[in-house]
């Protein structure tokens, strides 16, 4: 949703209206007293796996951004400008004088990486940021851009809202600074970080130009990543696994068993194999507190620095894997507490993985039909418009996944595609069709599939039955065997498949 | 043949998208066809009749009876409001054309005349008005018998003849009202190609259509297509000039006279169907896998509907090789009267009570089976049009219920994925067995008792204080109960929408009254004052 919102920033041409004559705490400090601006160029070129082709790569993309350089020579940008990169490297604003560099640590959901230079000295004079972690409604923040000279352009703003939003890879919410600022136009403009007294208080996530509204992953959710980039083994932010409605209707409140005035949320849905499923929380509890922050029926608790804000900050920015967070419930009207011990969930856990980035998409090639496992990043193969473009059947069972699949631990493979080919003779226009059985045997993955078609069923045939109609697709394993070469040859299929 | 039914053949026709094309799918998604529209006349109100050039339209041609025969049909319709069904709904007046047949009957297509509620007809050289009734209506195939009481209407007038199928390349000519005129107008053009096609006014059924080069254009619907004086269709539908020009669609004379047939006994029975999806039989290796001959004979069965005639019978993966005794092509064909057809056009043929044949071939052995139709009504209808109908709903603490259909998601354009798939899975995932009804709480009239409940619009009704809810008259049943509070629960995750039934009782009469809502709620479809012919027969 938010995609179609706020259109990428290299677009944006603002022109600036106001003199930034006024001095206020936003705006830095002359560059003289400075003695290097802890502003580098990012240069990245990369390439994005092709889901219709799934044995290659797309064109090559190239972007430039710029990096906040933080302590220990680390620079700080967004996961989004580094994801699928095949080359990243810096530049120094002033001199120029580049380097290549490489991920230290990335983390796709609340889209923050951290870039190391491969040379260690080439950030040495450069003082690095401190991260301001106090940002509240009504701050004025400023947007820190490059001149082609190397000159700092700063931009300031008005903090307006502190809130939960989605980012882009829409795995749960997190804090949000949105911030009205008019943007300008400036080539490496990707990663803008945001700046209060000299010190980083955010970093561009999305902009609005029309609006001029301005979204900024703020100091707590970096601070976060920067703290758990520090262990060994980068684990992510939490994720609790339940679903809540507000308990504003009295009805619902009193059929739950809970007749006061107080807050709470109705649980109204918990994944397994997640925490709160570990932790005892059922359906129609009704949270009252979370690390004892009492929340109100909208599933608001109030924050020493935001006022009310919804209650999963506490388990994002707050919290970390491992930790164990007391939730006090109400259970038909019966005051319990549970431990919550908090978890990751990666990608995988997912019956359709939400994203996949530097790493090859799964598929399988058998005779012309084409193989794959849903997953959100397939579907986004359709542009932003996804949800309405992708077939509807995938974007159902991708979007009611856990209901649909309540066990989890498995992935729904799809005949993608049907390449022509002699085997495939009259299944030239079948496509996207979820497979439930091959050779008889049960498909939950690519590689129950691999290893279902290895033996071929009596009379040498290979039988795919599917859940939409045509229902069954048989195949000769020899033909498609003696087939394979060729078919290799005339579509550029480089491998047959790709299961690791 | 419903078109769900023929699922896979559109899927196969139109749905997949090429190997060059998937390169981009931002850009060019699957598309499916523009669907032709019907070439209703209700778009044409006095004021956008523009006038027409001032060319006189030359005498009648000594040729045909034409003028003798057509009429142009007035009606003035009512068009439900989904959105608020209590209301009798919006005022429409259009015009098209009909012409007179045998028996004193005029025939025209069915969307001139659905949900009209005064038909005037008016003939050339004829200064007067004849108000007119509608004898038969089939929705299905977009065919309509209307006929005139005032004793000398049909005195002067010539009832025409009907022909075959027009042959490729000839020429034919339309007879009608086109965009309102007051005279009749002819438009001459030759027949482009005979196929199955989606009749849009029920936007659910496929049957034969000619599609012929003459233009054709709103009030042209219902006039005969003429050659060598005799009727080879009636002009139904087209598709609107920024889609395609030249092309226009007539129902063709096998479909007519089905029609007419049907009726002979005094009620429309509407088709029969096999109600099964099928894929094409093409592949070598899997002839060969299901024990087949390389005779190119046999397509596979995938789906068969329960609810429909041969659910008893076949069974996914049965191949079905010859239909009445002709030989089923693997591509689906069959040939009947020298012409290749869709086999399925062998039980377009057929009435309610007839019986079809077939050879079938299962797990590697020669059967006959005989698949009978008892019954015509079908789970399919929610995913058409209906006319003549007044919407079902349940109104009740200001929450709409009301049952999925085509004319509820045209006017709510729903973005729900659930609900957009409860409605294409419809028949499909057999949901209409748990589901006959699938009741939506559509909208909610705002009042103090609901004021927090707008989170639920959209939700698909499961049960109520732990029963389940199958249809609307469950429903409306329920609600009549009287326990302390009604439990709503809705497919899937959510919370329960829990009503204090003292409170919606209380708020009744003042919901009533700020809404202005005359009746809480209708559960029949068809008005009591309507004559039973002219009800179709569900």
């Amino acid at each position: 949703m938010h995609k179609r919102l706020f259109v990428t920033f290299g677009l944006v041409l603002v022109t600036v209206s106001g003199t930034l004559a006024k001095k206020e705490p936003g705006v830095p400090t002359p560059l003289s007293k400075q003695k290097q601006l802890a502003l580098v160029r990012v240069n990245v070129t990369g390439q994005s796996y092709d889901y219709f082709r799934p044995w290659q790569k797309k064109a090559p993309f190239s972007k430039r951004a710029l990096g906040a350089v933080l302590s220990k020579g680390r620079v700080l940008v967004t996961a989004d400008l580094v994801a699928n990169q095949n080359y990243v490297e810096l530049e120094r604003a002033e001199s120029g004088e580049k380097t290549a560099a490489k991920v230290q640590v990335i983390d796709y959901e609340a889209n923050l990486a951290l870039l190391e230079p491969m040379d260690k000295t080439f950030l040495d004079e450069i003082t690095p940021l401190e991260i301001t972690p106090d940002t509240v409604v009504g701050d004025r923040l400023a947007a820190w851009q490059l001149e082609p000279t190397g000159a700092l352009l700063a931009t300031e703003g008005l903090v307006t809202t502190v809130q939960m939003t989605p980012y882009p890879i829409d795995v749960g919410e997190f804090l949000t600074y949105r911030i009205s600022l008019p943007m300008q136009y400036r080539e490496n403009s990707y990663t803008v970080p945001l700046v209060k007294n000299n010190k980083l208080a955010g970093l561009l996530l999305r902009y609005d130009s029309r609006s001029q509204l301005l979204d900024a992953i703020p100091a707590p959710i970096i601070t976060h990543f920067l703290k758990e980039a520090e262990s060994q083994n980068y684990r992510g932010f939490p994720s609790i696994g339940f679903s809540f409605f507000p308990t504003r209707d009295p009805e619902l409140r009193q059929f739950a068993g809970e007749i006061g005035k107080g807050g709470g949320v109705y649980v109204t849905n918990v994944e397994p194999n997640t925490p709160a499923m570990k932790a005892g929380l059922k359906v129609g509890d009704i949270v009252i507190a979370v690390a004892n922050n009492e929340i109100d029926q909208n599933g608001n608790y109030v924050d020493p620095l935001y006022g009310k804000i919804e209650f999963t900050n506490l388990l994002t920015a707050h919290a970390y894997s491992g930790d164990v967070i007391p939730f006090r419930i109400e259970r038909n009207g019966n005051p319990m507490q549970l431990n919550v011990t908090l978890e990751h969930r990666d990608a995988k856990d997912y019956v359709s993985p939400p994203y996949n980035f530097d790493q090859p998409p799964r598929y399988y090639v058998l005779g012309g039909l084409i193989f794959q496992e849903l997953s959100r990043q397939y579907l986004k193969e359709w542009g932003a418009a996804w949800q309405r473009e992708a077939p509807q059947r995938l974007v159902y069972l991708d979007h009611f996944q856990s209901e649909l699949f309540p066990e989890g631990n498995r992935r729904v493979v799809i005949l993608s595609q049907v390449l022509p080919a002699n085997s495939t003779i009259g299944y030239d226009e079948l496509s996207y069709l979820t497979v439930t059985k091959a050779n008889g045997k049960e498909i939950k993955s690519l590689g129950d599939l691999a290893e279902a078609v290895k033996q071929p069923i009596e009379g040498g045939f290979i039988k795919i039955e599917t859940e939409e109609d045509p229902k069954q697709i048989d195949l000769d394993a020899a033909q498609v065997a003696a087939e394979a070469p060729v078919l290799q040859e005339n579509y550029g299929i480089s491998a047959l498949h790709r299961l690791d | 043949m419903k078109r769900s039914l023929s699922f896979v053949s559109a899927i196969l026709l139109f749905g997949a998208i090429s190997y060059g094309q998937q390169s981009n799918p931002a850009t060019s998604p699957p598309a499916q066809p523009e669907a032709p529209v019907a070439v209703p006349s209700r778009s044409v109100s006095p004021a956008q009749a523009v006038v027409p050039v001032p060319v006189p339209i030359a005498p009648p041609k000594p040729n045909g009876p034409v003028q003798k025969s057509l009429v142009r049909i007035t009606a003035t319709s009512v068009e439900p409001d989904y959105k608020a069904p209590w209301n009798a709904g919006a005022l429409q007046r259009g015009v098209g054309a009909g012409f007179v047949i045998s028996g004193n009957r005029i025939l025209t297509n069915a969307h001139v005349v659905a949900n009209s509620r005064y038909l005037i007809v008016e003939r050339e050289s004829d200064p007067n008005k004849y108000p007119a009734t509608v004898q038969f209506i089939a929705n299905d195939c977009d065919l309509a018998l209307i006929t005139v009481s005032a004793p000398d209407f049909f005195k002067n007038m010539v009832p025409l003849q009907f022909g075959g199928i027009p042959a490729l390349e000839s020429t034919v000519s339309a007879y009608g009202y086109p965009i309102g005129g007051e005279r009749m107008s002819v438009t001459a053009g030759i027949v482009s190609r005979i196929d199955f096609q989606l009749y849009t006014h029920s936007s659910i059924d496929q049957h034969l259509a000619v599609q012929i080069s003459a233009q054709i254009n709103p009030g042209n619907s219902g006039g005969p297509v003429m050659q060598n004086g005799k009727v080879m269709g009636v002009a139904f539908q087209g598709y609107s000039g920024d889609v395609a020009q030249g092309v226009a669609y007539m129902i063709p004379t096998p479909v007519i006279n089905r029609f007419l047939k049907d009726v002979s006994n005094g009620h429309y029975d509407k088709y029969v169907d096999l109600a099964l999806s099928y894929s094409k039989l093409q592949n070598p290796a899997q002839r060969k896998f299901l024990g087949l001959k390389d005779d190119d004979r046999g397509v596979l069965v995938n789906t068969v509907v329960e609810a429909g005639p041969s659910a008893t019978v076949l069974r996914p993966g049965d191949v079905l090789l010859t239909i009445d005794g002709h030989s089923i092509a693997s591509d689906g064909n069959v040939e009947l009267e020298g012409e290749r057809a869709d086999f399925q056009e062998v039980v377009e043929r057929k009435f309610k009570g007839d019986s079809v044949k077939l050879d079938i071939w299962r797990d590697k052995q020669p059967m006959t089976v005989k698949i009978e139709f008892l019954k015509t009504a079908w789970p399919y209808l929610i995913q058409g049009h209906s006319y003549d109908v007044r919407p079902r709903y349940v109104l009740y603490g200001g929450l709409l219920f009301q049952p999925l259909n085509l004319d509820l998601m045209e006017a709510y354009r729903p973005t729900d994925l659930r609900l957009r798939h409860f409605f294409e899975y419809f028949i499909l995932e057999q949901l209409y067995l748990q589901h006959p009804d699938v009741i939506v709480l559509a909208n909610i009239l705002p009042d103090p008792i609901n004021t927090y409940l707008a989170p639920y619009r959209g939700g698909i009704v499961d049960e109520i204080n732990g029963k389940k809810i199958r249809t609307l008259d469950d429903l409306a049943r329920t609600f009549a109960e009287t326990p302390e509070r009604f439990v709503i629960r809705m497919i899937g995750d959510g919370p329960p929408l829990v009503l204090d039934r003292n409170k919606v009782e209380t708020a009744r009469e003042r919901i009533k009254t700020r809404y202005n809502v005359l009746k809480e709620q209708n559960l029949e479809e068809k008005p009591e004052s309507k004559s039973p012919e002219q009800a179709d027969n569900i």
